[in-house]
């Protein structure tokens, strides 16, 4: 909200330099975002941002009242039209239907009013504000409502049909215009100014189109009143319709500034508009009472809280600046009487903060407290994803942050997200789902750094994923662990030539994480999943648990994310594998005796799959195979179609002695002859 | 000994000791052993010398000669100064391989700092869903649902009346309503508001938010532990200031400014727990008090890499990620 500095000295006089009294009211809560001349330097104007607690700062007074209590300064009020005795109105009258909605509504009938042009100060200080001046009467109100923070509409008195105005909730399907023009379907949950006929206006919130002030009025309805702040922001917030009114209603308006603000446009209207007669106030309702217009306070509560003690004498003084009357109760206990401008503070700790903010937050020392050590172990979800992230980052891999929120793309309703979590309101109408897998999240890195020019992308990432739960039950979410690896990864040097990433190198990472994280029984297992290549998909399985799955992006992704290269990507459950994850892992002792390699080399039908082999040649040995370890693999050449190649190197090993290689020749022919049965292997 | 002998002695002992390459000590050897060296010149003057001296100073020339060739020989071996020629054909110039490496991310880097700061401080590091309820992403926080403090906190809901938390102070009511005090926890997380993305704002971002609560922690606690932080954060020198605010879930409020050029920037949100959040979590609001705070990831890791495009975090372009 822009203030006029002009205008706050009517109602108190600041001393220079301006800056320090902005610097002062933003330490005492009131921020003062901007200082700026307006025009020429004829004004300066307080950018200011005003909390969702504090109504009463939405005004010129509220904010002069602020600046009396932090610069203890005087105040001065402004002039009022307070005359009591003038005729009532013939005929007029006030009927309240909804007294939740609206408690206490007042209204004038002004006849005969000039419309000469709008003073020159009233113009000049809306438009600092950002006003428009538009009527002498409408400025007036606007000025009002920038003065006082209450919020003013008249009628053409003229255009409303009958003499009594109704507060009602709307009918249903009732129709008005608003005055900004906007047609408008109303609900029974909207609170309406009425005449005999139709509603007139959106209570608090805008007035209608029918009765709107013109050049052409002479006579005019002038309206004050208390609307419940939850009526207007409902109906506010329903048709998107927000004002300057309706914004201090839902904030709470200062129940006894609906007689200030309309007795200050009264004597506006009386001096400036010249009218030929003004009838006296009618009313309706009663002002709301205060929830708790009596606090007691005690001494103890502002030392307990803030930490230290802070003077009686400087208590009361801080609160008696502030517009609260204060009395002592007992030894180091107050009454704090609130007023009416002041909703915002109804229990103690609501003093404490006033007086904490007005002495100065920056005069409260710094301590450190001492306390018993608080010892909680570090989570071991924490321990794993910092454990992931530095290995992975070793790996080679670059950590990202993706949206969780992702678009359909590339994802089925009946495969991947079948049991999303779908967005009612989503920003951005694409983004709609809570993944329930982030490989298209990583796709979009990959497709982002190839249209960058970087055709070897390899990340990682550790977020959720999320899944509708049972009915009733809260969606469940899963901490996972993500990779993918695109293009060459191994570059090309002036050393080395390079190779294109694998989805062996994809499972290597896998595997070589589960031996940091201590864990040693797992295997992968083909299974084929909607979203990988058939054929080129495994699981990982540590015992009976699927924690994870890795392949070969299916190829609708490549063509969607118009990729020029497979993509490899697999997912780990970090709330899975924790289970299974070996803190601190136990030495085994180092050999004693040399070990002694064998390779066997075999060609075995394409179909039989290498790791059965290995499985199988790791049953034989009494112990004595301490690693089979897959050296060679080749298809063509002088291998016949339909077979493959496989070199393995056997390393044995005793722990009791040295072995010879007679210990093993006859255990080597037997896992030949074993293997050469099973699988129709022959020996090269 | 005679003189001469002497002489050369010390002068190879001084010489002996600032032999650093192959260089040095070719010519080291050249100046003493070498066909004109100092050895040849006293050989020399034996061959000059008188017959009845000639045996005593030829017994102390080879001495040296023994001494210098000794010396030579060691240092030689000890330092590995064999004066071959290099391998010509070796190009040291050659770049070097570098090995792959990844980076993390500036934004779960900056995470790992703060709460590592916290953990220092006895602050353990707790987390919550994403997918929260009603109840703890507003009503348990003191935010009613028709009141204007509630319209910083648009928020994302699910098909199953769920929502997406628009702070972490959710994980504070998580943790409070299952356990009891004493607690000092730091939450970090996603969290999620319906912003239009632009270079300042996000629809998804991350925040810290951090509890303690007992029976006497007050706002001067709050100012020193803050303190603290910001100061291991941002250096020593940083200036910090407290500046009055509004949240509905803490009482007295406070924003947290830090110098920053000319002006300050404010860094974090803060405040005493109100006593009606520990009313909806139903603790006893007369023997429990303590501070919470929150900070946004995004913003303080913008402020320290000089990361102007909030954006950036998200795109994970690699010629940005390789900067950290």
């Amino acid at each position: 909200m822009k203030i006029s500095v002009n205008w706050l000295q009517d109602f108190v006089k600041l001393p220079p330099p301006i800056e320090n009294i902005a610097e002062r009211l933003t330490m005492a809560g009131l921020e003062v975002k901007k200082i700026e001349p307006w025009q020429n330097k004829k004004d300066t104007l307080f950018e200011i941002e005003v909390t969702s607690n504090r109504p009463d700062w939405l005004s010129h007074l509220g904010v002069a009242r602020e600046i009396s209590a932090v610069e203890n300064l005087s105040m001065q009020l402004p002039e009022v039209d307070k005359a009591a005795n003038r005729p009532m109105p013939s005929g007029w009258k006030i009927n309240i239907k909804e007294a939740e909605g609206c408690p206490y509504y007042s209204g004038v009938l002004i006849e005969g009013v000039t419309l000469s042009p709008t003073p020159d100060f009233i113009r000049e200080r809306l438009e600092a504000c950002g006003i428009r001046s538009i009527h002498l009467i409408v400025d007036i109100t606007n000025y009002v409502l920038l003065e006082t923070g209450q919020p003013l509409h008249a009628f053409d008195a003229d255009l409303v049909t009958g003499q009594e105005i109704q507060i009602r909730k709307a009918k249903p399907g009732e129709k008005l215009t608003a005055i900004d023009g906007k047609p408008l379907e109303l609900k029974p949950e909207d609170l309406v100014i009425a005449d005999s006929e139709r509603a007139v206006a959106l209570a608090g919130v805008m007035g209608g189109k029918d009765t709107e002030v013109s050049s052409k009025t002479r006579n005019v309805f002038l309206e004050s009143a208390f609307f419940h702040p939850r009526w207007i922001r409902q109906t506010s917030r329903r048709y998107a319709l927000s004002s300057e009114s309706s914004y201090r209603f839902e904030r709470r308006v200062d129940p006894e500034g609906v007689d200030l603000g309309r007795d200050r446009a009264l004597w506006l209207i009386q001096k400036y508009a010249k009218p030929r007669f003004i009838s006296a106030v009618i009313r309706a309702g009663r002002k709301p009472a205060e929830v708790n217009n009596t606090i007691h306070l005690s001494e103890t509560l502002i030392e307990k809280v803030l930490g230290i003690p802070i003077k009686s004498s400087q208590i009361s003084l801080i609160l008696t600046k502030l517009g609260l009357s204060v009395t002592k109760d007992g030894e180091k206990s107050w009454n704090v009487r609130i007023p009416s401008f002041r909703s915002d503070l109804t229990r103690p700790i609501d003093l404490v903060e006033e007086i904490a903010r007005i002495y100065g937050f920056d005069k409260i020392p710094e301590t450190l407290p001492e306390r018993a050590p608080l010892f909680k172990p570090r989570s071991g979800l924490t321990k794993l994803e910092e454990k992931a992230r530095h290995f992975f980052a070793g790996a080679g891999l670059n950590e990202t942050v993706t949206f969780s929120l992702i678009s359909e793309r590339g994802l089925s309703r009946d495969a991947e997200l079948k049991n999303a979590v779908a967005i009612i309101n989503p920003q951005n109408k694409e983004l709609c789902w809570m993944r329930p897998i982030l490989l298209t999240s990583l796709l979009d890195v990959i497709q982002h750094n190839l249209h960058a020019g970087i055709r070897d992308c390899f990340v990682f990432e550790m977020a959720h994923t999320y899944a509708q739960g049972a009915r009733e039950k809260s969606p469940a979410e899963d901490r996972v662990l993500a990779f993918a690896l695109f293009g060459n990864w191994k570059p090309k040097s002036w050393l080395d030539a390079d190779r294109k990433a694998a989805f062996y190198d994809l499972k290597g990472i896998a595997e070589a994480f589960l031996q940091a994280c201590g864990i040693r029984n797992f295997e992968f297992v083909s299974r084929p999943q909607s979203f990988f290549q058939p054929g080129i998909a495994e699981e990982l399985k540590i015992g009976p648990d699927t924690v994870g799955v890795l392949g070969e992006a299916h190829a609708r992704f490549l063509s969607l994310w118009d990729l020029d290269a497979n993509v490899y990507f697999a997912q780990i459950s970090l709330s899975q594998l924790l289970a299974h994850v070996n803190w601190v892992p136990v030495f085994a002792d180092l050999p004693r005796y040399p070990a002694i390699e064998r390779d066997m080399a075999l060609t075995v039908p394409d179909a039989v799959k290498t790791n059965l082999i290995r499985t199988e040649i790791l049953k034989f040995g009494d112990g004595l195979i301490h690693n089979v370890h897959l050296f060679d693999f080749f298809r063509g050449g002088r291998i016949p179609k339909g077979y493959k190649n496989l070199g393995f190197r056997i390393t044995y090993l005793s722990r009791e002695r040295t072995l010879v290689s007679t210990d093993i020749q006859k255990l080597h022919t037997e896992i030949a002859d074993a293997v050469a049965r099973k699988f129709q292997a022959t020996f090269q | 000994m005679r003189e001469s002998v002497h002489k050369v002695q010390r002068e190879a002992e001084s010489q002996l000791a600032s032999i650093l390459s192959a260089e040095d000590l070719e010519a080291f050897r050249l100046y003493f052993l070498g066909k004109k060296g100092r050895l040849a010149g006293l050989m020399e003057d034996l061959k000059a010398c008188p017959p009845q001296e000639k045996r005593d100073f030829g017994r102390e020339v080879n001495e040296l000669k023994q001494f210098l060739e000794t010396s030579y020989e060691s240092k030689k071996e000890a330092s590995g100064l064999n004066p071959v020629q290099a391998d010509s054909l070796f190009d040291d110039s050659l770049p070097g391989i570098a090995p792959l490496a990844g980076k993390i991310h500036p934004i779960t880097g900056t995470i790992t700092e703060i709460s590592s700061i916290f953990e220092r401080l006895g602050f353990e590091i707790v987390e919550g869903p994403e997918i929260e309820t009603e109840f703890h992403n507003f009503t348990a926080l003191n935010i009613p649902l028709d009141h204007p403090s509630r319209d910083s906190f648009d928020t994302f809901y699910t098909a199953s009346g769920h929502l997406l938390r628009s702070q972490t102070s959710t994980v504070q009511i998580r943790v409070m309503q299952n356990r009891k005090p004493p607690l000092r926890i730091i939450a970090p997380g996603r969290v999620y508001r319906p912003d239009t993305v632009d270079a300042s704002h996000s629809f998804m971002f991350h925040q810290i938010e951090g509890l303690m609560v007992d029976e006497r922690t007050t706002f001067s606690d709050l100012k020193g532990v803050l303190n603290l932080f910001l100061r291991e954060l941002f250096g020593s020198q940083v200036k910090t200031r407290f500046r009055p605010h509004f949240f509905p879930f803490t009482e007295p409020s406070v924003e947290v400014d830090i110098r920053w050029g000319k002006g300050w920037l404010e860094i974090l949100g803060a405040g005493c727990v109100d006593p009606a959040v520990f009313e909806a979590v139903g603790y006893d609001v007369k023997r429990v008090q303590g501070f919470a705070f929150g900070l946004g990831v995004e913003r303080i890791a913008m402020l320290r890499h000089g990361i102007q495009d909030i954006r950036l975090f998200y795109e994970n372009d690699l010629r940005f990620l390789r900067q950290f």
